[in-house]
């Protein structure tokens, strides 16, 4: 366990240091892999504690995005204040949204969540002069690598930190009862509703932020970038590698599929995307429960609710 | 008067061919409670084998369908064997996932195969006029051919052995097992038939569109508002609800823009959930 | 091996991968491997430390297609100046790489191919979209960069000082058909297109020219991309009865709508698409309904352009197959900054952005290559071409017209 959480802590420091040594490619891609450990990260507070398989988090990475552009652009709003702007609209849209769809279950919220998903970025796609449409929105450019680097490291930190809080709580023990058996929660006085809904719009906070920051660094977002689906498969992906409803497993997840997909695709271009699909049909047959459950079961690591 | 009974014709010809590919994938889940993503690949596949025996053996897309449609249906069947078996009773999450791999991998695997190139059918073109009114020749036959595969795979569900059986384990599976019913065998011949019934969308839009590796995704979100309108797992209600879904698309076209409609759509698709989740015909999950 | 074992195992390989993949990456090493084989330096004249140039073009992703023509340019251009004697005496080395159409790849993959293969120069990638995310890294860096494969002004329109434009932007690209148009009389006219940044562009040009010149829009909407149905938006099309009917549109969308068009008899005198049209593939897939379609283009092999032939005939032999416009205006990248470098007589990339910006000098494409001072393209020349039975032959401008425009296009029904 101190191997474990000292890796954990070594692999902190390194990416802390990344932007002193390390070239400005080296920080595009630590900063990428940053913005899908937070995007895991902060779906994993959602599905992989109450079992609610969310298949739309792009839209509220996409409204964060969206939010920060149209804050800086149209609002002429100062860059922190519009990443601000980001989480709460976001957060807004994760209550907004979270509750009548967290009253769906199973295969009809995952359904519904992607149509969430669409119809936002249709309806961003159609509110041309607010959103500039299809073509996208320009950002003024400026060269924050560096601070935006920080920046989504520490939303990154600030979700895992979340989750830590809500797995050590009694809450975390609370959610998960939720995904154990809803009815049988609600039987024991759990609220299940409240916890949900809260959940959702914490899940939605992060990623709006990191879609805030990635607008900022980027300078230029369109509709079916930010919105993509396959952001949330990713996010899925990773957080089921690393091992779902566990506080480090979207992280494990992130740093490993991140690194196997840049070297696979660096050293397979037309066989990329193959590839990576073979290897999500490896995990979800062979890991199901992610490195977190391999590694306990192999007793490396005590069954905790910390990690 | 006239334009509005036109753009209604367009749209229900529309959702002949939606009515083929959300058939399909509403049964898996009925019988497996799986919800198939690579469903949308499969279509592309049929679509290529329709290009290729058309461009090889000059085969038109119709006549082509006795050859893809059992080549199809063995593709499902293995498909089912080999892989979704194993997530079957999994949660949610897992199929998801894995039916996702699955769909990368094929498109990746028709990237590298077929390459990105545009492809296409040039199988039927021009209107049939009646009146004032002009019907699609190809959207016609292909509604029609739509209709007869819809019709048929209804016809197995509701009077042969097998499809009774199928709709047994769609009900209950431990009681279908109860009663005899070989349950392995039940889940791939949905899956067989699901699959043949994607690639026969796939087919019929070789001729109507473009064929190239990602064309599945398109479809895919429309099948998806389809079976969520008629109810996941109701096979009448995949035919009904694509219908539907086809007038609403063509009349919000025509009614606002094209670009609205497609957002109209997955308002639908959301207010049919929380209004009435199980669809026109789905049941009401204890 | 029992289950624990496989298990173990199975967990360690993807960890064991994945940091390995994260170290490669971030040292560079071998991960920069060009999607496609770097050109072969041939001929023993040119010797010494390679130049590096650098680019990342989509070769898989939705534009994976079309970028394919670019990258064979870039490879044949590099081949032939490796011939030639490279690039002031010192072999060319191209490192291209594939951004899978998407603009975050691309952004990633110009920061490497700066900072960590250093490369000396480096041209364009394909797409509006992804050059406009990628001129702010090449802004970043200083590096010239000749925009290939890429022409909606609003990438011009941001004070940056280091992209040049090798085309004519997106707006003016169906100027050429309203100028016809307007010649024979007509006066009304619909514009239809895909709501993404290059249709949009030339939709945008498109409607102001038109205005501009005398005409009636009668009708606009944009529709969503991979849009499967257009019959609603042609029904209505068809009530305002347009003239002249333009599409800014790719291959795909372009041959919906006139499939659609003939199935829903919506006849106008003069059609016209702006990327679909111009390609090969179009009048394959529509065979005798292409017949009678305009397309602009930025590039045709029958136009008696500096060294056109010999590139079409190298082009063919090398990789089989007929260059299209890509192929053109990727190759002319090549060649306009090996052009800025001898003007330059040096790799020194101030030198060479100055040279860009003064540069006049003629290419394989139409027109000659002349920017003005924010980098937008002023003297490309776009021509038309029309689909006649099964050629598409340029019938416009008439100084480089090689056959007359059929017009006007004849009813559906009557065919």
């Amino acid at each position: 366990m101190r191997i474990y959480t000292g890796f954990i802590g070594a692999v902190a420091v390194a990416i802390a240091l990344v932007p002193v040594f390390g070239s400005n490619y080296t920080k595009t891609f630590v900063l990428q892999a940053l913005m899908s450990c937070a995007l895991a990260a902060s779906w994993n507070l959602i599905s992989g504690f109450t079992g609610y398989v969310s298949f739309g988090h792009s839209a509220f990475f996409g409204i964060g995005a969206y939010a920060t552009g149209i804050a800086i652009v149209r609002g002429g709003l100062p860059a922190p204040l519009a990443i601000i702007v980001a989480g709460i609209s976001s957060a807004t849209a994760g209550l907004l949204f979270g509750y009548p769809a967290l009253r769906l279950r199973g295969p009809y919220f995952a359904v519904g969540m992607l149509g969430v998903a669409e119809a936002i970025r249709v309806g961003v796609t159609v509110a041309e002069p607010l959103t500039g449409g299809g073509k996208g929105l320009v950002l003024v450019p400026e060269d924050v690598l560096t601070v935006s680097y920080y920046a989504m490291f520490a939303v990154a930190i600030a979700t895992v930190l979340v989750t830590y809080r809500v797995a050590t709580l009694p809450v975390g023990l609370r959610l998960l009862a939720i995904r154990e058996d809803e009815v049988a929660a609600e039987l024991n006085g759990i609220q299940t509703t409240r916890l949900k809904i809260g959940a959702f719009a914490i899940s939605a906070l992060f990623a709006g932020l990191a879609g805030g920051i990635y607008a900022w660094q980027m300078s230029y977002i369109d509709p079916g970038t930010v919105f993509a689906g396959s952001l949330t498969v990713r996010a899925i992906a990773m957080t089921m590698l690393g091992g779902q409803g566990t506080v480090f497993g979207p992280v494990i997840g992130s740093v490993v599929l991140s690194g196997i997909s840049e070297a696979l695709w660096a050293r397979f271009p037309f066989l990329h995307t193959a590839l990576s699909g073979v290897l999500i049909i490896a995990i979800v047959l062979f890991l199901p429960g992610g490195i977190t459950q391999i590694l306990q079961d192999r007793g490396w690591l005590p069954r905790s609710r910390r990690l | 008067m006239v334009t509005l009974v036109q753009v209604v014709v367009s749209g229900l010809l529309l959702g002949g061919v939606y009515a083929l590919l959300a058939g399909g994938l509403t049964l898996i889940f009925g019988v497996m409670r799986v919800i198939n993503l690579a469903h949308g690949e499969f279509l592309m596949l049929g679509a290529y084998a329709s290009f290729f025996l058309f461009a090889r053996l000059g085969l038109n897309p119709i006549l082509s369908l006795f050859l893809s449609l059992p080549l199809m249906f063995g593709v499902g069947w293995i498909a089912q064997r080999v892989l979704i078996s194993r997530v079957v009773r999994a949660p949610l999450l897992t199929s998801l996932l894995l039916t996702y791999g699955v769909s990368l991998a094929l498109t990746g695997g028709a990237q590298a195969t077929f390459t990105n190139d545009f492809r296409s059918v040039p199988f039927l073109s021009g209107a049939l006029n009646i009146g004032e009114l002009a019907f699609s020749v190809p959207r016609l036959v292909a509604c029609v051919t739509a209709l007869v595969l819809t019709g048929a795979a209804q016809f197995f569900l509701s009077r042969t052995r097998w499809g009774k059986a199928l709709r047994a384990t769609a009900q209950s599976a431990d009681v279908a097992l109860a009663c005899g019913i070989d349950i392995d065998r039940a889940r791939m011949i949905a899956f067989g038939i699901a699959t043949a019934l994607a690639g026969a969308a796939g087919t019929l839009t070789s001729f109507l569109y473009t064929v190239y590796p990602e064309m599945g995704k398109t479809f895919m979100l429309k099948a998806f508002a389809v079976i969520v309108l008629g109810g996941m797992g109701s096979f009448p209600g995949a035919f009904l609800g694509a219908l539907v879904l086809g007038v609403i698309e063509s009349t919000a076209s025509y009614v606002t823009t094209t670009q609205i409609a497609e957002a109209v759509i997955y308002i639908t698709l959301l207010a049919m959930l929380l209004l009435r989740p199980q669809g026109f015909f789905g049941v009401k999950e204890a | 091996m029992n289950t624990r074992t496989r298990r173990s195992i199975l967990a360690g390989a993807p960890a064991a991968f994945g940091l390995a993949g994260l170290i490669l990456s971030a040292c560079g090493g071998d991960a920069g491997e060009s999607a496609a084989p770097a050109a072969p330096s041939t001929g023993g004249a040119a010797k010494g430390a390679p130049v590096k140039i650098g680019a990342s073009v989509s070769t898989t992703g939705s534009n994976g297609k079309t970028g394919q023509y670019q990258v064979e340019a870039y490879q044949l251009w590099a081949e032939q100046i490796n011939a030639r004697g490279g690039l002031l005496g010192r072999p060319v080395e191209m490192v291209i790489l594939d951004d899978q159409s998407d603009p975050t790849v691309g952004t990633k993959l110009y920061e490497k191919l700066i900072n960590e293969d250093k490369v000396d120069l480096v041209l364009g990638p394909y797409s509006s979209g992804v050059t406009q995310a990628v001129s702010t890294v090449t802004e970043k860096y200083k590096y010239p960069m000749l925009s290939a494969g890429a022409s909606a002004s609003d990438i011009w329109k941001r004070n940056y000082k280091y992209v040049f434009g090798v085309y004519s932007v997106a707006e003016s690209y169906f100027y050429g058909v309203i100028d016809l148009a307007k010649k024979n009389g007509l006066k009304t006219i619909a514009i239809i297109n895909e709501d993404t940044v290059f249709p949009k562009a030339t939709a945008a040009g498109t409607a102001e020219y038109a205005r501009k010149e005398g005409f009636r829009i009668v009708f606009q909407e944009q529709y969503p991309t991979k849009v499967t149905d257009l019959s609603s938006l042609i029904t209505k099309l068809k009530a305002a009865k347009p003239e002249v009917l333009v599409g800014g549109s790719y291959q795909p969308d372009s041959v919906l709508i006139t499939r659609q068009a003939k199935e829903l008899d919506l006849n106008v005198k003069m059609l016209a698409f702006s990327v679909g049209a111009a390609m090969p593939e179009f009048g394959e897939g529509l065979g005798k309904d292409a017949d009678f379609i305009f397309g602009p283009s930025m590039w045709e092999p029958s136009l008696k352009t500096k060294g056109n032939s010999e590139f079409e005939a190298s082009y063919k032999k090398k990789w089989n197959r007929d260059p299209d416009y890509h192929s053109a205006t990727g190759f002319a990248g090549g060649q306009i900054l090996e052009a800025a470098v001898l003007k330059a007589k040096s790799l020194d990339r101030e030198k060479i952005r100055e040279a860009l910006s003064t540069l006049e000098t003629d290419t394989v494409l139409p027109g000659k290559y002349k920017v003005d001072d924010t980098g937008t393209q002023l003297s490309h020349i776009p021509v038309v071409i029309q689909w006649q039975g099964k050629d598409k032959p340029v019938i416009g401008p008439d100084a480089m017209a090689t056959a007359k425009p059929k017009f006007p296009m004849p009813e559906w029904k009557g065919r």
